[in-house]
């Protein structure tokens, strides 16, 4: 009914109505608002800290989603329940769209004993993270082709952006020494990230961040550390960070010391408003902090001179 | 947000219905749990189910809905019927049989986890099995009038429809056996005496409570479906010594609790100034709780506070008799 009287009032043609764009994560959000322009009103269901494998839906969400003219999610299971929810939109003709699972499949990591469950945490590896900006480019020169243009020159940009971004992290990744290219995190979130700058990952956690870490897990862990002698392991935003102290403790009372190297933005971005709160802000701190704490060199406040480093 | 008639229809009309028929479905089975001394059945089932969850994907390899609820409805039963044997063969109490099946089921998820190398893959009960009553949307119906089409009813979210037929299943079992679960339920003894069957009775309950569990955290998770084997029946069971009074009763607690506790979590923007709404099955187990907390305060008879004064009452008889000299009771004779 809504949608009927909408069509039937004529909008005034000069100051035409954005689209409304709902995003789940926001990786996802970020890169709507950078290729939308002014176009595009974004809202991100998901805030800074928040962790999308257990998020739990509420009516206000829904509501929101509903009244989108469109939506973006990631996709991949990471939403966990609210997949469902989506599922339902989109099956009610709307336009929902998860930005990678319109990727191709060769793009993908896969667990290899599990053909079919795929890692969701695409956005750790810019490349892989820009064809989901042309996904969102394409969605959006659908969903509204008056802005075609405006949008595809807006990817274009953006797309140069995370170039530079991709750039920036192989040339500060590569000063790391090449037997200490190995991440140990919380949880298994940077899988592509590993594929994309050779890192060897580990997480002490599986994929999702509600399984508990095993004594084993953490003894390989510190067996690992003491042996390729890794000087720093790191702790994320949004997971509790004792597991990673076992790490640190266990290698200390076998003589190796291991500090935490900093706090990675894994499942989420930083606070709204901040360097870090954007997708190439996250990356770039999560690069800067890595190679630094790994031993390699990195300009003081990374890529564009905007990073807060905190610790 | 403004609620239109289309929303209330596509948002909250099935979420509603969902937490009602799984409030309704479990304050029901609650009743006769809470004569026997196995509230907890719920959570112990809760956790019973991650085995049956972890095999399932292992078989299918898949984390679709389906083969998860078959799994876990498999694991649920086979862990209350064992429960039920533990509690008989090794003569322990319910609280001790459910306690040690549960865990050990749960254990057992937890193995068969990181040696099948299902580790690497999301499977948390959370994610793959328990769902949520804002994610039951029901986009069909536009309108008053879109209700009069089949094409709308057909388009009901299948959690709803699941719920239902739980619901009539559960209700029947009831109806049919009601004499015998009663029965069994009060004194097992005399009902063996009698000619039933008690143990067949309790693996059907068994049975019965782990299937309408299932299916009710399929749908709204486990903290609603938790509560609310408990909190209307005991509630109600503060109020009378009848048992069928008792079952209407938590039926109403069960109604108010899902409708109110849904109501509640919908307007918090509205009334509390948060910016968006509250996750309904918690409010919803929140005000089951309420319920419970008022009848242990003021039910007529065991309440604490109809307690306190008949207490007070007889403490003041006992010492006017005290106080009464001899004489007096001397002379009336």
């Amino acid at each position: 009914m809504a949608l009927a009287a909408g069509l039937v009032a004529p909008a005034a043609p000069e100051a035409a109505e954005p689209l409304h764009a709902v995003a789940t994560i926001g990786m996802v959000g970020d890169v709507v608002r950078n290729v939308g322009g002014e176009r595009v009103e974004v809202t991100t269901l998901m805030g800074e800290g928040v962790d999308p494998h257990l998020y739990k839906t509420t009516r206000t969400d829904i509501a929101r989603m509903l009244q989108a003219d469109i939506v973006f999610y990631n996709g991949l299971m990471l939403e966990g329940k609210m997949t469902d929810a989506l599922v339902r939109v989109a099956g009610a003709g709307r336009r929902v769209h998860a930005v990678t699972e319109l990727l191709p499949e060769s793009f993908l990591l896969e667990p290899p004993e599990f053909a079919g469950a795929f890692d969701p945490h695409v956005w750790m590896d810019p490349t892989a993270w820009t064809r989901s900006v042309e996904v969102i480019r394409d969605k959006l020169v659908e969903a509204d082709p008056e802005g075609a243009e405006a949008y595809r020159a807006a990817a274009e940009a953006y797309a140069a952006e995370l170039q530079r971004l991709d750039a920036y992290a192989e040339e500060v990744l590569a000063s790391v020494p090449e037997e200490r290219r190995v991440l140990v995190t919380a949880h298994d979130a940077f899988n592509y990230f590993g594929r994309r700058y050779g890192f060897r990952v580990e997480g002490i956690q599986g994929l999702s961040t509600d399984s508990e870490a095993g004594l084993r897990r953490i003894e390989e862990l510190v067996d690992l550390l003491v042996e390729l002698e890794i000087p720093a392991v790191f702790i994320e935003s949004t997971i509790p960070v004792q597991t990673v102290q076992a790490l640190v403790a266990g290698a200390a009372a076998r003589g190796h010391e291991v500090v935490i190297g900093g706090s990675l933005f894994s499942d989420a971005m930083g606070a709204p408003g901040s360097y870090e709160g954007t997708y190439v802000g996250m990356i770039d701190h999560n690069v800067t902090v890595i190679a630094r704490a790994l031993g390699g060199s990195t300009p003081e406040r990374g890529l564009n001179g905007q990073l807060a480093m905190r610790e | 947000m403004p609620i239109t008639l289309a929303s209330f229809l596509q948002i909250d009309l099935p979420a509603m219905l969902a937490a009602l028929l799984a409030t309704v479905s479990c304050g029901l089975l609650g009743n006769f749990l809470v004569l026997r001394r196995q509230s907890l059945m719920g959570d112990a089932i809760s956790h019973a189910v991650l085995p049956g969850i972890v095999l399932a994907f292992l078989f299918w390899g898949s984390r679709a809905t389906w083969p998860m609820f078959f799994g876990a409805a498999c694991a649920g039963v086979l862990a209350a019927v064992i429960i039920e044997l533990v509690r008989r063969l090794g003569r322990l109490d319910s609280g001790t049989a459910m306690g040690v099946v549960f865990s050990v089921f749960f254990a057992g998820g937890v193995v068969l986890m990181e040696q099948a190398a299902a580790h690497a893959v999301d499977l948390d009960a959370d994610c793959v099995l328990y769902g949520q009553l804002e994610d039951i949307l029901w986009l069909a119906p536009t309108g008053l009038a879109s209700l009069l089409e089949p094409a709308v009813w057909a388009d009901m979210p299948r959690e709803v429809t699941t719920l239902a037929l739980t619901l009539a299943v559960v209700s029947a079992v009831v109806l049919l056996f009601y004499k015998e679960l009663k029965l069994t339920s009060f004194d097992p003894e005399l009902a063996t005496t009698l000619g039933f069957p008690a143990g067949l009775f309790n693996v059907l309950l068994m049975v019965l409570v782990a299937a309408v569990a299932v299916a009710a955290f399929e749908a709204v998770g486990s903290i609603l479906v938790i509560a609310m084997f408990i909190c209307p029946a005991a509630a109600a069971r503060l109020f009378t010594d009848r048992l069928g009074r008792q079952i209407w009763l938590s039926l109403g607690f069960a109604v108010v609790a899902a409708l109110g506790g849904y109501l509640l979590a919908a307007s918090a923007p509205l009334w509390a100034g948060v910016p968006s709404a509250l996750a309904a099955s918690g409010m919803i187990a929140v005000v089951a709780g309420a319920l419970l907390g008022v009848a242990v305060l003021f039910a007529p008879r065991y309440g604490a506070l109809a307690r306190a004064m008949r207490l007070g009452e007889l403490a003041e008889a006992r010492e006017r008799a005290a106080a009464e000299p001899l004489a007096t009771n001397l002379s009336n004779r």
